[in-house]
């Protein structure tokens, strides 16, 4: 995203060597390396190297503490056929409707969250007023700190029966819809609780990486639509979206890593079956999440059911492992530094807004008051 | 992270428990306090030291009730009991070593022996009754505040047999009550627990052929709706509707509770009460040692309750006979002796709504102490 190429040498600390100076003397200026420059460096890269080994260690351990319940045979094992483990042929069968579970709710949430997200981030961005913007995002920021725990409550004694009218109007009328289908709750535990208030989690995220994307949109590219005669909303189409499309989604895919490792919220929430299920609406069989499974049943497990548990996490951790991956593929893809095709042919949708190409525009068209008389 | 999260609202829940209970009665624990019957033999003001120990919530109340009333005496000893953990996990951390008791709402299960030998050394753990409850059956139904239940009719509402609140079998038992022709929403323990165990154990020995899951420390129905905690459970089927659930006695609160009838036949419909528990404890219980010397695992047979609470909850501390330390040893047997007196039994009775443990038991966990060295 920056616009500082890597091998421009700035050095703040000489005055003689901003951006600008001549070039000979900034060369000269990185040979020389003071001892405070050394010991930065060195800390930065002791911080850089650490977040790799913590993260090497999380993996070593959950690989290591999964291992005795991956490779233990669930169908004779008498640590495993009592309790939460119970009736599972083996660890695969066990953890693959958590993951179906943890997907799809994080997909609802999301499909909930992340377009209020974006309309939030647009109204900061391009339609409130200075003031209002401040305040509303400094309010949606704040959200983002709210503890999981509070929003679980706020969800079993609000968002629950809040919902219940809603949830007997769609599985009454809507109730052929899959997702809609089966013994509508009269509890208010639904996935479609869980996911609302997931999505209510996810949407500070969202909101504040496409805010911040949105803002970056090169003036030039929203005033020549605008001079087009493009409306607001045009503009916004024709000049923010394609600027910020990997922008938005890699912060839907942070906002997808925020939902599926969330816990407390749905454990609270959502009334869980480890089965796979399409239904949103149901006491009875709402697909359960990782993480929500292990904090339930974290407590009461034994031995071999807490690495069982453990292995469930595992897999959480290569999903959004993956999750995140993905993300950074489509930002590095299609990001507005990229040199894809996809992104040359976007811009040249709009007039070029560099200075020196619209001069240039404007020369090749001729002088500006030849045009105005032949044109009229 | 997240489990500390659970830890913050136990936390909370624990505090509030602990201020509504010292609301309802005014008298603190203190006043009945263990001066003279607790442990002749150990004089509780020269103690020091920590006592560190967890597992069980259904406990936990108790223990909370027993901590303030064991320290206003032994003032020089701390006593930390981590609720969070759950009977499973404070199993797992008292065989691992760094628990010096667990409590736990089932007795040690054969493989949980072994280990317990190979922490404690030759003498093995010893299971020791500590803390007699029950668990209730709550409903919400709106117009009708007393509901008859027998554990042939609760077995079938819980398999899902019977699905409607005006089936024949509920109305036969409730004459003169209208039930609505709605549909039954059953609520259960999401997490495992020790009240699903007590509860499914109820089921399994009076409805054996209705009731034919195993006893589980997890719920073994799909389909119903899954709340986390008893305190989950009785939320949900407080502001549910047509809902009926199962909660350990102490989270009930105001909740209604149904009336459960007493034996497989007649008319006596007895709701939980202190009394009634230690009475099903006195008909149904005999002790079944786990083959360890001094061990106290109950065996429940609840056909056997004629006259108490249908459907008792009982939950043990588990500790070694022998300590690393002996005057941990000490601190441990004088703390659990105080627990299984008759003053601990009554503190607890008092401010977290426990039945009192009969005195024969008492006496039996007093002589089991005498092993812990």
């Amino acid at each position: 995203m920056s616009a500082t190429p890597a091998d421009t040498p700035v050095q703040i600390s000489n005055t003689a060597n901003r951006p600008g100076a001549p070039k000979g003397s900034a060369r000269t200026a990185r040979t020389r390396s003071r001892p405070g420059d050394l010991v930065f460096k060195g800390l930065s890269t002791g911080a850089a190297s650490l977040i790799m080994a913590i993260l090497a260690g999380v993996a070593l351990f959950l690989i290591i503490k999964a291992l005795p319940a991956i490779t233990a045979n669930w169908t004779t094992n008498p640590q495993l056929t009592t309790g939460v483990t119970q009736g599972h042929s083996s660890f695969w069968s066990y953890v693959a409707p958590l993951i179906w579970g943890t997907v799809f709710v994080s997909a609802i949430g999301l499909l909930i969250g992340a377009p209020i997200a974006i309309g939030i981030a647009l109204f900061i961005s391009h339609y409130a007023p200075r003031r209002v913007a401040g305040v509303l995002s400094y309010i949606v920021d704040l959200l983002a700190a709210v503890p999981s725990i509070v929003f679980g409550l706020w969800g079993i004694f609000v968002i629950r029966p809040f919902l219940l009218p809603l949830t007997g109007w769609l599985n009454h009328h809507l109730g052929w819809i899959p997702f809609f289908s089966g013994q509508a709750s009269a509890t208010g535990s639904t996935v479609l609780a869980g996911a609302v208030v997931l999505a209510v989690m996810v949407i500070p995220i969202i909101t504040a990486i496409s805010r911040e994307i949105f803002l970056q949109t090169p003036r030039l590219h929203e005033e020549a639509a605008l001079a087009m005669g493009a409306t607001k909303w045009e503009m916004i189409r024709l000049a923010v979206f394609p600027y910020a499309r990997s922008g938005m989604v890699s912060a839907i895919l942070l906002g997808l890593g925020r939902a599926l490792g969330e816990t407390m919220a749905i454990a609270l929430i959502v009334s869980p079956s480890l089965i796979f299920s399409l239904k949103i609406l149901t006491d009875g069989q709402n697909s359960q999440t990782v993480a929500a499974n292990a904090a339930l049943n974290f407590p009461d497990a034994n031995d071999l059911q807490r690495d069982a548990l453990i292995g469930t996490g595992l897999v959480l951790f290569i999903i959004t492992f993956a999750v995140n991956l993905i993300a950074r593929l489509i930002v590095a893809r299609t990001g507005p530094g990229a040199k894809g095709a996809k992104a040359k042919r976007r811009i040249q949708q709009l007039p070029p807004s560099d200075p020196s190409s619209v001069l240039l525009a404007d020369a090749e068209a001729g002088p500006l008051h030849l045009r105005t008389s032949e044109g009229s | 992270m997240k489990l500390k999260n659970v830890a913050a609202v136990s936390a909370i829940a624990l505090v509030t428990a602990i201020a509504l209970s010292s609301c309802s009665s005014p008298s603190s624990p203190a006043t009945t306090a263990p001066t003279k019957s607790a442990a002749p033999t150990v004089d509780l003001s020269t103690l020091s030291g920590t006592i560190t120990s967890g597992g069980s919530s259904a406990q936990a109340n108790a223990e909370a009730a027993w901590t303030a009333a064991f320290t206003s005496v032994a003032t020089g000893v701390t006593i930390n009991y981590d609720k969070s953990q759950g009977s499973g996990g404070g199993v797992t951390n008292w065989t691992g070593g760094s628990y010096d008791f667990a409590g736990t709402d089932s007795a040690l299960n054969p493989a949980q022996v072994t280990a317990a030998a190979t922490t404690c050394g030759a003498g093995g753990g010893l299971d020791l009754p500590v803390y007699l409850s029950g668990v209730a059956i709550i409903f919400n139904l709106p117009g009708v505040s007393k509901l008859n239940l027998d554990s042939k009719t609760i077995a079938s509402i819980f398999n899902k047999t019977i699905t409607k609140w005006n089936d024949p079998a509920i109305a036969a038992l409730n004459k003169g009550v209208t039930l609505p022709a709605d549909s039954i929403t059953p609520v259960v323990r999401a997490d495992g627990s020790g009240t699903t165990a007590n509860f499914t154990t109820y089921l399994s020995e009076t409805q054996p052929s209705i009731w034919t899951y195993p006893v589980s420390t997890a719920w073994p129905v799909t389909g119903e709706s899954g709340q986390q905690g008893g305190s989950g459970v009785v939320s949900t089927v407080a502001a549910g509707k047509d809902t009926i659930g199962y909660a350990d006695q102490s989270s009930v609160g105001t909740a209604t509770q149904a009336s459960i009838q007493q034996g497989t036949s007649g008319s006596t419909f007895v709701k939980y009460s202190a009394s009634g528990a230690t009475k099903a404890f006195q008909q149904g219980a005999t002790t079944a040692s786990n083959g360890t010397s001094g061990d106290l695992t109950q065996k429940f047979d609840v056909t056997k309750i004629t006259s108490g609470y249908p459907i008792p909850l009982l939950s043990y501390a588990v500790v070694c006979t022998t300590f690393k330390d002996a005057t941990q040893a000490k601190l441990t047997a004088a703390y659990l002796g105080f627990i299984d007196s008759a003053n601990g039994q009554a503190v607890a009775a008092k401010n977290a709504g426990a039945a009192p443990l009969p005195a024969a038991i008492l006496a039996d966990v007093a002589t089991s102490l005498k092993l812990v060295k």
